[in-house]
């Protein structure tokens, strides 16, 4: 418990990585949610990690041209970072969607391609770099500890628009995405609401790569989502649901990473497992059970 | 009543500028019920899309007569092909007829849900409206549908397939009750099938497409013994 009064007193020095992890679990699902509805759960693992080479791609830029990173963490390296992850996030989704929409080829093939030479990208553009050394590979392993004010205000302003706009059109994102003949028989844009979404998801996982990395990013996006639908009996209780889940999930995976010194990447997504493991057991193991008559 | 509300102007229809269908030239009355008939693969699915606007012609027009706006179609998909990943209930399901009417982003009025429940209750799916749409029955999901497609407030009712997947008896409740609300409402009523007996039962016009050829007439005319033997050897010829 005195770990615990430590890390919400407001002097606590680990506060802005807090703050930061529980912001980025709590927005994660509710962009995750539609990547589970959608069938896109691989996009969901290939993204982060499209989106941190991009990262790595826009720190080793200076060093192909010449220049000089004066400050580690500085505000122009954070945001020189923050164009990399977007352009590849945004890039990566309209181009793996565009290709899944024509329905040519193998989807699965292409995303797990696009991971696993994403992943191996990222660490020999870093290894190679003197900055990526010191605190950017820390930060693709999932060790959330340097998170300045600029970060955390960074990452609280994209959140809150992706949430802004997640909830004003709703039911127009639904509705494209449950059934894309009404919609255009309702006259309604599905190419517009369909980049709206995509660009939403895009922007969301930039934004998580860059706080907390590709790991917590993708165990964020999807595990709460997954764990949610097996309890939930409706779209608002599974959006909500799952949104809870992510938060709680970021704050005591946070507790028990600084209480027993682990990093806290790890930690998050490793408890994001046993919910969903804990959930799956309960929803199956006892389909006669209370859980069950409670669900039908 | 033999007012033409759709017209069908040497129309071909098809995918990627491929004509699966060509020289189809018919009209369909204002608040006729007009049946699609076709085995598998002989491009009923293909026509009910491109009347739908869900996919262009290959070459020709579509005429419709409304005044102004254009004709609002009433789609009741096959009750089958939802995703059960999406945690609807039967309501969500038919509020979502009433999306075309709001503007983007805004709040659904209440008088658009009590709209709502007031289709999920005319076509007897009120009590089970509550329930996720994936664990309806077959039945029980197309009356959702057909609830969804009332709530559009449709010139057009276009019906695909309604009755695969569901037994005998929910077929015939459907289809009376759309019979029943075609007369009550004055709606234009699509329907695809390749089921002659529902054809005879319920529709008054008939669009046959069978061999890459189309026959269009009134159901007591084209589905005679003699005039089905007839294009049955048309298409073997």
């Amino acid at each position: 418990m005195e770990t615990l009064q430590q890390i919400l007193s407001f002097d606590f020095l680990l506060r802005n990585s807090l703050y930061t992890s529980v912001l980025v679990g709590f927005a994660c699902p509710l962009v995750g949610v539609f990547l589970v509805m959608r069938r896109l759960v691989f996009m969901g693992v290939a993204l982060p990690q499209i989106s941190s080479t991009g990262v790595a791609i826009a720190l080793s830029l200076p060093l192909w041209l010449g220049f000089k990173l004066t400050e580690h963490g500085s505000h122009s390296v954070h945001a020189l970072a923050f164009v990399g992850s977007i352009t590849f996030s945004l890039t990566a989704i309209l181009v793996l969607a565009f290709l899944e929409r024509r329905g040519r080829g193998q989807p699965e093939g292409r995303l797990g391609t696009a991971y696993v030479v994403a992943a191996a990208m990222s660490i020999l553009l870093l290894s190679k770099n003197p900055y990526g050394e010191i605190g950017w590979l820390d930060m693709l392993k999932g060790e959330v500890i340097t998170i300045s004010n600029f970060d955390l205000v960074l990452t609280a302003a994209t959140l809150t628009l992706v949430l802004a706009v997640l909830g004003l059109f709703h039911k127009e994102l639904l509705l494209v995405s449950f059934d894309r003949e009404m919609a255009i028989i309702l006259r309604k844009n599905v190419v517009f609401w369909d980049v709206l979404l995509y660009l939403l998801i895009g922007l969301t996982v930039s934004m998580a790569v860059l706080s907390v990395g590709p790991l917590i990013a993708f165990g964020f996006l999807l595990i709460p989502a997954l764990t949610a639908h097996q309890y939930a009996r409706n779209m608002r209780q599974f959006t909500v649901l799952a949104s809870l889940i992510g938060g709680a999930t970021a704050f005591f995976g946070f507790w028990i990473a600084y209480r027993w010194d682990l990093p806290v990447g790890p930690t998050d997504v490793v408890l994001l497992g046993l919910l969903y493991t804990i959930g799956w057991l309960f929803a199956k193991i006892l389909p006669g059970g209370l859980w069950h008559a409670h669900k039908t | 009543m033999n007012e033409s509300l759709i017209t069908l102007d040497n129309l071909s229809i098809g995918y990627n500028g491929q004509p699966v269908l060509s020289g189809l030239t018919l009209s369909i009355s204002r608040a006729s019920f007009t049946a699609i008939l076709g085995a598998n693969g002989s491009g009923k699915s293909t026509l009910l899309k491109t009347l739908l606007g869900l996919l262009p012609p290959v070459a020709g027009r579509i005429d419709t007569a409304s005044a102004g706006a254009p004709l609002t179609f009433g789609y009741v998909p096959q009750s089958n092909q939802f995703d059960p990943v999406y945690l609807l209930t039967g309501f969500d399901v038919a509020l979502m007829g009433v999306y075309g009417r709001i503007r983007s982003g805004g709040l659904i009025p209440v008088v658009e849900r009590a709209f709502a429940r007031e289709c999920l209750h005319a076509v007897g799916a009120e009590d089970f409206s509550h329930k996720r749409f994936a664990e309806l029955s077959g039945g029980q999901k197309q009356r959702v549908l057909i609830a969804r497609a009332l709530t559009t407030r449709p010139d057009v009712l276009v019906l695909d397939e309604p009755t695969a997947g569901v037994d005998r008896e929910a077929t015939t409740a459907v289809l009376e009750f759309i019979s029943q609300i075609r007369k009550e409402r004055k709606i234009t009523v699509l329907l695809v099938t390749h089921d002659f007996s529902t054809v005879r039962h319920y529709a008054e016009k008939v669009i046959w497409l069978h061999e890459g050829k189309v026959f269009h007439g009134a159901v007591d005319e084209l589905l005679t013994a003699e005039r089905i033997a007839e294009i049955f050897e048309i298409g073997m010829g």
